[in-house]
């Protein structure tokens, strides 16, 4: 009757939903993968079409989630069944990730396979093993900071391009970096910072752009004064036990940083968490220099109508500069349902078929596999663009490690709050003793 | 079900209304056939509110990720609660919202429905005003989200021109009212159909003894219009508050929980603990609080709408 | 006389002007889909769309490649807009089907049928209305996980497919109000239960039942939380689910705005369209729902 009907007719509707597996068949599989850098996308897809060139089994299928979304996306997906079989990650954040057994150790995969450990950058390699000897990741990228600059607002403010790699900075004056800084800052007027009658409530040119607070990393946004000021994130680097954010060598940069919004020669927090991000701000004119990651340069000089050259990071109180240097990699889900495909894939992310012969060529990030760093620089070269201020840390051992700790994912709650409350003066700096002490509980 | 419908309930509340039917069979009725005509939806009950409702009340006395078996922990969660300032922070900014939200709401509401009951019959007015309902939440937090932007959104463009400064729509001070304006722009025309509906059924003659009394138009909605829809207002305004409550869909796209939690409301905080930081346990405990809570407020408010019915009757 | 003119001139001032506030965003909406990302920043104000393009939807169709998505700002998500829809269709459907369906049986029962135990069973259901769904959302969550049922069209439809506390309520509000003679005099033709049930009781609460079946589709349409916990997976993602993942999609720097507008005209879509075709039923409903 009516009623069988439609108890049939919902039945259909819903039982063509279950069971719906595209895969399956002789060892066949799709490989879901996630990056969170829609730039790097269009490489790692070519990287993928040549994967499954050389293994026509395997289908490689590539989502990207902007870096906001991307760890709690990835949360989600553990828990509720839909996570990648392989996804790019982050040294602060595999360490958590591991602890909760969600990534599969390939220590013994990368024994068996006898894959040359050497071929990373010195250092690189071991950063993905944790405290009890298990291996997560083999190394795909490296990355440093540096200073980008609008070269004809430069030339507006009668700066000279030299004068930019010569750059020192302190906490009490800002040295000659903020010099630089207030004199390519421009109000509505015309007045630049350094001059009587500034209006900093008006700004049409900020002399700095800022991208967040930088909560617990800072990596682009102040970990280079941090670090020139003597500051490290922890008692010690890898796995810390105490975390340093209460240290007066932090706070006092800080206090510098936020002094500059203040000042009106960088933009408020009402103004960069705004939904329009640093690169296009930077890219219609209103920010005159930015300090960005290597990652990002090649979308800066694909920006139109704004011609770019890069600076180094300014030299601090310790007399040198400094750069965070971190590195990704990628991870295997403990729960992939094709361990061997996403080995298969991991293993080629990370070898020279995909890092010198593709990623290298496009210019946009330094490869962690030494003979396609080189690549990388040429090509970089060849598109016009001179990474010395990037490379020049590694050279003059300026980098410092990125913080490789458990708790990340709550010191990064703990900070942003703390530090998107300072940065807005909703906080006084001293905010960062209660919020260091209750960083420093969880490691109790 | 989720809030809307729940909104739309008035009147039903009222207790089980005695059978007119006659009686036909002796003992035991109709039980048989009544069993077969309940049980899809009682299984539906029994498995989907009653089971979870008693298994959430479990969970909240565990540590529970969801990816390993729950382990008991007997009031710990509870304790935690108390100290647990982001707790404390997201019930007073979801009070902000609901007071807002439902504030607003129900003031443009009433003027919308008087409006369309004094001026036109038009189903195309109408069809305009409830048009936002129809539309997801996710949708109108997104184009919003888009309009009030800081540098680039329109609306921030126009207080420009106009010679103002740009203000900060989803900042840390404004952010949770904004949040409660967007949904208020979804909701009004809704709520405003249900009092227009209300509107109706008050008879004309009440209009036409205020106007031989000579009360001016304004008179005649205070004393007039206003009491006789308290009633119908009572109910739209205790089933908009329990889905007020339930703020979510616009906080997940917009400002996911920020700047510094100010938008941060209970059931985002819940289930950022759920689903991001593996805490269901405590996450559980959270829902357990807020089902108190919103069992007192929903009592309150019975109690005030019989309060509001009794006076339709005496009018 | 000449002061109500004026209030009529000020009602009708307010009026237009709430609808305004009603259609603006739309427009917008669609302004923005057909600009072009990198250039919104530049015409901020502009009313018409800025530097023309289609390229929005190219990307949310998937039609563009993922170079020519990262060349124009955009996002290198895509909105696989039929089967999302096709997704969207059969969660509502199912679940405002089944839900109308069984809750229209128990409301029967409570309503035209006698047997004990009847008001008790009946004021449980009602408190439930009373409960917060977060209450039971988070353990239904694990039911639907333990049973292996993540992801799948039956997840999403099951806690809503049997029953809501408000269908059953609603429904058993109108069968009482039905004339017991109407029933009897099919019992005289030798109808049992079932069969008034059928050919008398439902045809005969046409309009309730649409009403509330108009209600329960629009809620789930554009219900987000729950499908969002347990039907993430493309292969049953529903569209509001779908935006909001394109929503996560940023690229790096700034929300694809004309990618995003793009892709919630395509999630509102559906239910204008719906609304455009049963109009005055849709706004019956509403008032209906308020008064009875």
């Amino acid at each position: 009757m009516k009623r069988s009907l439609i108890i049939a007719g919902v039945a259909t509707l819903l039982l063509s939903g279950c069971g719906a597996d595209p895969e399956g068949g002789s060892g066949s599989a799709t490989i879901d993968y996630w990056l969170w850098d829609a730039a790097q996308q269009p490489q790692y897809q070519q990287c993928a079409d040549a994967f499954h060139k050389a293994n026509p089994q395997y289908t490689v299928k590539i989502t990207q989630y902007g870096w906001d979304d991307y760890w709690n996306t990835l949360t989600t997906a553990f828990v509720s069944g839909t996570a990648p079989d392989v996804f790019t990650s982050h040294l602060s954040r595999y360490p958590d990730l591991a602890s909760q057994g969600q990534l599969l150790p390939i220590t013994d995969l990368v024994t068996r396979d006898k894959v040359d450990l050497s071929a990373y950058q010195d250092g690189l390699a071991d950063l993905w093993v944790t405290r009890d000897g298990q291996r997560y990741g083999l190394p795909k990228d490296f990355d440093t900071v540096a200073v980008i600059y609008n070269t004809d607002k430069l030339k507006e403010a009668g700066i000279k391009p030299e004068e930019m790699s010569e750059l020192t900075w302190n906490p009490q004056d800002g040295g000659t970096y903020e010099k630089v800084i207030a004199r390519l800052t421009v109000d509505r007027n015309g007045k630049r910072g350094d001059e009587p009658g500034f209006d900093k409530n008006h700004v049409a040119t900020y002399g700095l752009g800022l991208n967040t607070s930088g909560a617990g990393f800072g990596q682009t946004e102040w970990s280079m004064y941090t670090m020139s000021n003597g500051w490290q994130y922890a008692d010690r680097n890898p796995w810390p036990s105490r975390f340093n954010y209460a240290d007066p060598k932090f706070k006092e940069t800080i206090k510098w940083l936020t002094s500059l919004i203040d000042k009106g020669y960088v933009p408020s927090m009402d103004i960069i968490s705004s939904g329009v991000g640093q690169i296009d701000t930077y890219g219609a004119g209103k920010y005159a220099m930015v300090t960005e990651g290597s990652w990002n340069t090649k979308t800066y000089w694909a920006l139109k109508g704004v011609k770019s050259a890069l600076a180094p990071t300014p030299i601090g109180p310790t007399g040198k500069r400094a750069s965070l240097f971190n590195g990704l990699a990628d991870n295997i889900s403990a729960g992939t349902d094709n361990p061997d495909a996403a080995w298969a894939w991991v293993k080629f992310l990370a070898s020279p078929a995909c890092q010198q012969d593709i990623v290298a060529k496009q210019a946009v990030i330094f490869p962690a596999i030494k003979s396609a760093t080189v690549e990388a620089e040429k090509a970089f070269a060849d598109t016009g663009i001179d990474v010395k201020p990037f490379t020049m840390h590694v050279k003059d051992g300026t980098t410092h490690l990125a913080p490789i700790s458990d708790h990340w994912a709550d010191i990064t709650t703990i900070m942003t709050e703390t530090m998107d409350s300072i940065f807005s003066f909703k906080s006084d700096i001293n905010a960062l003793d209660p919020a260091n002490d209750k960083i420093n509980a969880l490691f109790q | 079900m989720t809030s809307d419908t729940v909104r739309a309930t008035p009147r039903l509340t009222a207790g089980a209304v005695p059978d007119k039917s006659p009686p036909r069979r002796r003992r035991l009725g109709d039980l048989p056939i009544a069993i077969v005509f309940v049980l899809p939806a009682a299984v539906g009950f029994a498995v989907f509110y009653v089971w979870p409702a008693l298994r959430g009340v479990y969970l909240s006395l565990t540590k529970y990720n969801v990816l390993t078996p729950p382990r008991f922990i007997g009031l710990e969660n509870y304790r935690q609660l108390f100290g647990d300032h982001l707790f404390w922070n997201a019930l007073k900014v979801t009070a902000e919202y609901v007071v807002l939200n439902i504030g607003t709401q129900t003031v443009i509401s009433v003027l919308l429905a008087v409006l369309l009951h004094r001026l036109t019959r038009s189903m195309v007015v109408r069809g305009i005003v409830l048009l936002p309902y129809l539309v997801a939440n996710v949708v109108v937090a997104l184009v919003w989200f888009w309009m009030l932007d800081f540098q680039i959104g329109v609306v921030n463009q126009v207080i420009e021109w106009l010679g103002f400064d740009r203000v900060a729509f989803f900042g840390a001070d404004l952010g949770i009212g904004t949040i409660a304006m967007i949904n208020t722009w979804r909701h009004m025309g809704y709520t405003a159909l249900l009092i227009f509906a209300g509107l109706l059924m008050i008879p004309p003659s009440v209009y036409e003894a205020a106007a031989i009394d000579g009360a001016s138009e304004w008179r005649t909605f205070w004393r007039v219009t206003l009491p006789l829809l308290r009633p119908i207002m009572a109910l739209v305004m205790v089933l908009s508050v329990i889905g007020s409550f339930q703020v979510f869909d616009t906080v997940a796209v917009t400002t996911g929980g920020g700047p510094i939690n100010a938008t941060r409301v209970i059931y985002f905080y819940i289930y950022d603990l759920a689903f991001n930081r593996f805490n269901f346990g405590y996450a559980a405990a959270l829902s357990s609080v807020l089902f108190v809570l919103l069992a007192g407020i929903a009592y309150l408010q019975l109690r005030l709408s019989r309060a509001g019915e009794s006076d339709l009757k005496g009018s | 006389m000449a002061s109500i003119r004026w209030g009529r001139v000020a009602g009708w001032a307010v009026l237009v002007l709430v609808m305004v506030a009603t259609l603006f965003p739309f427009y917008w909406m669609l302004r923005t889909s057909f600009s072009s990302t990198r250039s919104l920043a530049a015409g901020a104000g502009d009313l018409l769309p800025v530097d023309f393009t289609l390229g929005a939807y190219r990307r949310v169709l998937g039609l563009s490649s993922t170079a020519e998505a990262v060349a124009e700002g955009g996002s290198t998500g895509t909105v696989d807009f039929w089967l999302y829809l096709r997704n969207s269709i059969v969660v509502a459907t199912t679940v405002t089907t089944g839900q109308v369906f069984f809750s229209s049986m128990a409301a029967y029962a409570f309503a035209r049928l006698r047997w004990p135990g009847r008001e008790a069973v009946f004021t449980i259901f009602v408190t439930a209305l009373m409960v917060p769904p977060i209450f039971t959302t988070l353990p239904n969550f694990v039911l639907i996980k333990d049973l292996g049922l993540l992801n799948t069209y039956l997840g999403i439809v099951l806690p809503h497919l049997l029953m809501t506390p408000f269908a059953v309520f609603f429904l058993r509000q109108f069968f009482l109000g039905i004339n017991a003679s109407v029933e009897e005099a099919a019992r005289l033709d030798g109808a049992g239960h079932v069969r008034t049930f059928f050919r008398i009781i439902l045809p005969m609460s046409k309009g309730p039942i649409s009403t509330l079946a108009i209600l329960v589709y629009i809620t789930s349409w554009n219900d987000y939380f729950w499908p969002l916990l347990v039907g993430k997976a493309e292969n049953v993602r529903v569209l509001t689910v779908a935006l909001g993942v394109f929503r996560s999609q940023t690229p790096q720097g700034s929300p694809d705005w004309a990618g995003l507008m793009a892709a919630t005209l395509f999630a509102a879509l559906p239910m204008i369209v719906l609304f455009a075709l049963l109009g005055r039923r849709v706004i019956d409903s509403i008032g209906y729902t308020g008064v009875k």
